[in-house]
């Protein structure tokens, strides 16, 4: 299964609780408070090979499954999520090239990637932020054109850009601009001469402290002509397809984030008492955890079924990325204020619960709703597809199929076929046009099992509100210019409506194998399920949607899990092997004494 | 001295405005990039606390008879308003933590007591209020810090108080103590306890706590080894430090909020600078529909949230009878309201929003800050526990019954008699505010489209009370206490969200009346304010009818252009 | 024909594309929904400015493919707008591309 390497992962890094942990959860807090670049972290993870993963196998590393990843993420998010970042930056650096990058350029960076130099991605300038087109550096021809580009120009909010030996450069290379005038240049700043380029200061940030988010200003800096990444003039093109990979993947930073705090949230109301009780057995208090447990068990399933799509469905990437990119982060943030009122003083003061982690992950994690696309700029890429998804509602197309593999987590993933990314999902989405048959397969299993009954219910009131989400978008067709705020929520509401089919289609396509598993609890009589639905039904408005029974069993479920050291998670991940590792030579758990040299990345 | 009230007060803001000066000012030594600097190196800002010494800013804290300038608590949120606006933690650290402990004395202390505060204070020293022990949180009445009744009278203090803020340096302590080992509710006794009088060996300060806001307040602790104290230490009487409390946090949980949304003031403010000067997508930031549409929400959170406020702080003075559940209600639902609109303006500001540095890193220092204000006693959770019991009450002798409040409770101009501070209920059975939500739905001009939508949104909005009351009287016993199950936290939620609604058309009405105000007077903004508050109770009200919104947007632009503060009070800022 | 059966706003009307397309009717039909996504009047398209220049942007642009895709029963690129980026060019392009109907779309 996918997740087993993660849980290798896991193990591998060793308990984050005990400081003599090289990866604990006492240097992460130092090192924030430092502001200083976990080099020693990366190292670690480097040693685990994470940075094979980031190169496809075809190009000589080990990325061939995209939930493998999402969960190898997850995995360093949420123990730390400056070090995911800083890591995992060099996938981002790379994903155009895997996306459209000539099969020297990919040979060549995967060899770089593999002799762990880190890459990164340079999208963004002081001036403009999102709006990629209005982009001022710029990449002009050299006198001798088979000499390639001379680039000028700053970027600046740069994820690694001082630290990133290559980097993906969009840059205008049509004076006139347009979104035909952009290209991505990959520059490798080993062959620059002195004095072409210069980093710009790390900026101080609110959370990540200590990551590398800086900038690089290039003064005509020479790049051979083979740096193009696709054609001349396609860097848009390339970057919005390249982005619907990072989108997803964005999704499991959030997941790391949540799961850290949902399990302080745990420890916390176990541990504290008030008004002679376990904060835990006050009604309100375990309402808010048992809600947090089902909104992390409900952006999961959402980001498990992206993640699987990449592979499933890769021409429908742009309505999942999207939807996910906007939800995920989004709900997470909720889960985390949610918390945050449950810790009280204890999310606001630095070393009296758990070394003051919480208020970390609160500030690191605010960032994954800026990457790649804030939330605006997700629910506007959705907003510009209102007619496809219009039209695809209406004939009942998408890649019901696609959607289907995705949604059955033992089917084995197919190739990935980048080529068959689309800037546009031409006939919508699989998952929604999956709904009658999931619904159909929900009602078998009510039959079957009348426990399932409530879950049924609340999913059979998904067509409906999808038929009303799709008349208001129909009805802001127009709406592509001057975008109105009613359809932001309007898209907002698709995203809602999008998750709860992706959670329907999950349970019905896994559960029988799920079952039986250490997580069989959670999936046993569509538990989760029916808490996600409340919570999704709730969002979206609905009257008489809630389940307090479901919230209940969930935390119930969640508990138990926690208690047994396994993640609060759809799949079964134990965080400790049942057995001890043993430190030594052939499974060196990761201390650090072992690590005094640490080593810079 | 109630006449000149008005003058007074708006003299005070704009001594303090001015004494500021320009925030975007690099030179200013209590511009924005010396606070965030302040900021960082965890310090209050010295430049700072010299400006407020100067200003004499604790008399704001002392009631007029004892020589100070307090004479309203509504002016007291609108003149330490100025502060926020700048610094959260100036705010807090230089001056709140002492009107907190004040209250106390003016509340229960004896002649001696509130004469001798009076004096500390006005002499520029600080007093600090420790409630707080880590291990009990809201759950006070199991605190541990004992005060130790001896025979003589006396007392010896005994064990520690965490996260109290300035406890390192303040003159005196107001102490929040267990005079009785035996559990409940008159175990408890308020002490004023001055530094002078505990032998030095007796008391360690705790360590400084690092936080994530407010780095600059000198939050520490006290440990206390059997120190001996006189017995006219002791605040108000033996055993009846719960209620003391309790009637002190009237106070400040109706003032604190008030104070507090300078702050969300500066963060929108700082959101409007960066849209109107950011160009993306050919055009600047404001003219994105989505993005000016966040803009004039969060003016209306800020123009709700100081309706609430001023009905919380104006009602000691007019209803001290009802003061407790309002306050509880200000304190519950404006911190709620101002985070919100801080969390949907960093949106806008995308990647700024995260940067500690620039033209723009005051916000994220203001959204750090700003969660401090629902700590401890003060907490959601805690206002809410306070609310949960008085509902069936109401909901029984008040509710569609009860005389609507006076037209003063919503000017924020009008004279108000003296704080009452002696006359402070713990719990009331009349809901005046609600009575003129009531009232309004049947009684306000519905001429023009914008008025009607007024109306109906406040008939809406009674509908709403009939279904709270309804719930309310159906709250089980079990429900009133600790273990309120989450649908009697949802009920104290919507009341609140009803509360502001109320004060919102009181504060609409009341312009009208008196023709000073054009905006407050235009049904505009009441009709956009409500909208928002009936979508936060998960109604999907009609569409407003057209220009509600723009009126909106167009005067917060105004405002922005002409450097007015965003609330009922329209201040001349600095700059 | 963008679907109106189920809007609950009114759609701007758009007159459907004679079958045997011209470039005159071809560029009318464009301008048509380029005026409509920009709420501009039709009199304010020109034929031979970037669409882009009437904050059509190039997100916004891509959904135009599925406009052509409607009407001609024609499968062309998201990017159709981008690599075409006036109505003149947008005309040129789908003329070729109607000439020899495709066998399925």
């Amino acid at each position: 299964m996918p997740y087993r390497l993660a849980e290798q992962l896991e193990w591998n890094l060793g308990d984050p609780d005990d400081p003599g942990t090289l990866f604990s959860h006492a240097r992460s807090l130092a090192l924030d408070e430092r502001e200083e670049f976990p080099a020693a972290l990366c190292a670690v993870l480097d040693q685990f090979g994470l940075y094979e993963f980031y190169i496809p196998t075809a190009h000589g590393g080990r990325l061939a499954d995209y939930e493998q990843l999402v969960q190898l993420v997850r995995t360093v998010a949420r123990r730390d999520l400056t070090v995911a970042i800083a890591h995992g930056k060099t996938y981002l650096g790379a994903v155009c090239v895997w996306v459209d990058g000539s099969a020297e350029q990919r040979r060549r960076l995967g060899a770089a990637i593999a002799s762990r130099l880190p890459v990164c991605l340079a999208l963004t300038e002081s001036a403009h932020g999102s709006d990629l087109l209005a982009g001022d550096v710029v990449a002009e021809p050299a006198a001798d054109e088979a000499a390639g580009h001379l680039v000028s120009g700053e970027k600046w909010l740069i994820n690694n850009a001082t630290r990133g030996s290559l980097l993906s450069v969009l840059c205008r290379t049509d004076p006139a601009g347009g979104p035909r005038g952009h290209s991505v240049l990959l520059v490798d700043k080993r062959d620059l001469p002195a004095g072409t380029y210069r980093h710009l200061d790390k900026v101080r940030t609110h959370g990540i402290r200590g990551a590398d988010i800086s900038g690089i200003a290039f003064d005509r800096a020479p790049v051979p002509a083979g740096a193009v990444v696709g054609e001349v003039g396609h860097g848009l093109e390339t970057v919005l397809k390249s982005l619907q990979l990072t989108r997803t993947m964005c999704a499991a930073l959030s997941l790391g984030a949540a799961d850290h705090a949902l399990a302080l949230g745990l420890d916390f109301a176990a541990q504290r008492r008030l008004y002679g009780r376990s904060l835990i057995d006050l009604p309100q208090a375990r309402r808010t955890l048992a809600e947090s447990a089902a909104d992390v068990l409900a952006g999961e399933a959402l980001a498990l079924v992206a993640a699987r799509t990449v592979q499933t469905a890769p021409a429908e990437l742009s309505v999942v990325a999207a939807v996910t990119k906007y939800l995920v982060p989004t709900r997470t943030e909720a889960v985390i204020t949610a918390l945050t009122g449950l810790l009280g003083a204890r999310a606001f003061l630095k070393d009296v619960h758990a070394g003051g982690r919480f208020q970390k992950v609160d500030r690191d994690h605010r960032i994954v709703g800026l990457f790649d696309g804030n939330t605006l700029v997700n629910l506007n890429s959705l907003i510009s597809q209102f007619s496809t998804l219009v039209r695809a509602h209406r004939r009942g197309t998408g890649d019901v199929a696609g959607a289907a593999a995705a949604f059955r987590l033992t089917a084995p993933l197919p190739p990935v076929a980048l080529e068959r990314l689309s800037l546009l999902a031409r006939h919508g989405s699989g998952v929604p046009a999956a709904l009658p048959g999931c619904l159909a397969l929900l009602r078998d299993a009510a039959a079957r099992n009348p426990a399932v009954e409530p879950a049924l219910r609340a999913a059979e009131r998904l067509p409906a509100v999808m038929d009303e989400v799709h008349a208001e978008m129909a009805g802001l067709l127009d709406a592509r210019t001057e975008v109105p705020p009613a359809a932001f929520e309007t898209a907002r509401r698709f995203t809602l409506c999008f998750a709860a089919v992706a959670c329907v289609g999950l349970w019905t396509h896994s559960h029988l194998d799920a079952e039986a598993g250490a997580t069989g609890p959670l999936w046993r009589d569509a538990l989760w399920l029916r808490a996600a639905l409340a919570r999704l039904l709730t969002a979206l408005g609905l009257p008489d949607a809630a389940d307090p029974e479901a919230l209940d069993g969930v935390l119930d479920a969640a508990r138990a899990l926690h208690a047994e050291r396994r993640l609060v998670s759809l799949l079964p991940l134990a965080l400790r092997p049942a057995t001890p590792v043993q430190d030594g030579p052939d499974r060196p758990g990761v201390r650090a004494h072992a690590h005094a040299a640490g080593g810079a990345s | 001295m109630t006449g000149g009230q008005e003058a007074r007060t708006a003299a005070r803001v704009a001594e303090l405005n001015a004494a500021f000066g320009d925030p975007g000012d690099p030179v200013n030594p209590v511009g924005h990039d010396r606070l965030l600097e302040a900021d960082e190196a965890g310090e209050l800002s010295a430049a700072g606390e010299k400006l407020l010494d100067a200003f004499g800013l604790n008399a704001e804290f002392v009631p007029t008879a004892l020589g100070g300038r307090l004479e309203r608590v509504d002016s007291l949120a609108r003149v330490l308003r100025e502060v926020f606006r700048r610094d959260v933690a100036l705010g807090l650290g230089y001056g709140v933590t002492s009107f907190m402990a004040a209250v106390n004395v003016w509340t229960g202390g004896d002649e001696r007591q509130r004469t001798r505060l009076a004096e500390i204070l006005l002499g520029g020293g600080r007093v600090s209020v420790a409630y707080h022990e880590l291990a009990h949180g809201n759950d006070f009445l199991r605190n541990e810090f004992e005060a130790r009744v001896q025979p003589d009278g006396s007392f010896l203090l005994h064990g520690a108080k965490q996260v109290v803020n300035n406890a390192g340096r303040a003159d005196a302590w107001l102490l929040f103590s267990r005079t009785d080992p035996a559990p409940g509710p008159r175990s408890h006794s308020v002490l004023m306890v001055e530094r002078a009088e505990v032998a030095p060996e007796r008391l360690t300060v705790l360590p400084r706590y690092g936080t994530v806001g407010v780095r600059g307040c000198l939050l520490s602790g006290l440990d206390f080894d059997r120190a001996p104290v006189p017995g006219r230490a002791l605040v108000g009487e033996l055993g009846h430090g719960a209620d003391l409390a309790l009637r002190s946090f009237q106070l400040t949980r109706s003032a604190l909020p008030g104070m507090a949304l300078g702050a969300a003031d500066t963060a929108l403010r700082t959101v409007v600078s960066f849209a109107r000067g950011r160009r993306l997508y050919q055009r600047t930031v404001d003219a994105i529909p989505q993005a000016r549409a966040t803009l004039g929400d969060a003016f209306l959170d800020l123009l709700i949230s100081d309706c609430l406020c001023l009905a919380g702080t104006r009602s000691v003075h007019l209803l001290p009878d009802e003061a407790s559940v309002y306050a509880s209600a200000v304190k519950y639902l404006v911190p709620a309201l101002l985070q919100g609109a801080m969390h949907d303006l960093s949106i806008v500001l995308g990647a700024r929003f995260y940067l500690r540095q620039g033209e723009f890193g005051i916000f994220q220092k203001h959204l750090r800050d700003l969660p401090v204000l629902s700590l401890g006693h003060a907490g959601a959770a805690a206002c809410q526990a306070t609310i949960i019991p008085q509902l069936p009450r109401l909901a029984r002798r008040s509710w569609f019954r009860g005389e609507a409040a006076p037209g003063a409770l919503f000017d924020p101009r009008g004279d108000l008699p003296e704080t009452p501070f002696g006359r402070l209920a713990l719990t009331g059975d009349r809901d005046g505010l609600s009575a003129s939500l009531v009232a309004a739905a049947d009684t306000a001009p519905d001429g023009s489209p914008q008025e009607a939508a007024v109306r109906a949104l406040a008939r809406q909005l009674t509908g709403e009370l009939r279904l709270i009351q309804q719930e309310s009287l159906a709250l089980p016993p079990q429900d009133r206490t600790a273990l309120a199950s989450p649908a009697a936290f949802a009920l104290a939620d919507r009341y609140a969200v009803l509360l502001a609604g109320a004060a919102v058309l009181g504060v609409w009405r009341r312009a009208g009346d008196r023709g000073d105000d054009p905006f407050l007077a235009d049904p505009a903004w009441a009709a956009a304010a409500l909208h928002r508050l009936v979508r936060r109770l998960g109604r999907r009200p009609a569409d407003l009818p057209a220009g509600c919104v723009g009126r909106v947007q167009e005067e917060l632009l105004r405002r922005h252009a002409e450097r007015r503060s965003f609330d009922l009070y329209d201040t001349a800022l600095a700059g | 024909m963008i679907d109106t059966s189920t809007g609950s706003t009114p759609q701007p009307a758009f007159d459907p594309a004679p079958r045997q397309p011209t470039a005159e009717s071809l560029a009318r039909w464009l301008v048509q929904h380029v005026a409509a996504y920009t709420r501009l009047s039709a009199d304010a398209i020109d034929r031979t400015a970037p669409l882009t220049g009437y904050g059509l942007d190039s997100v916004a642009a891509l959904s135009l493919c599925g406009d052509i895709e409607d009407e001609f029963d024609l499968a062309v690129e998201p990017t159709v707008a981008w690599d075409h980026p006036t109505v003149e060019a947008l005309v040129a392009y789908l003329l070729d591309a109607l000439g020899p109907r495709p066998e399925t779309a």
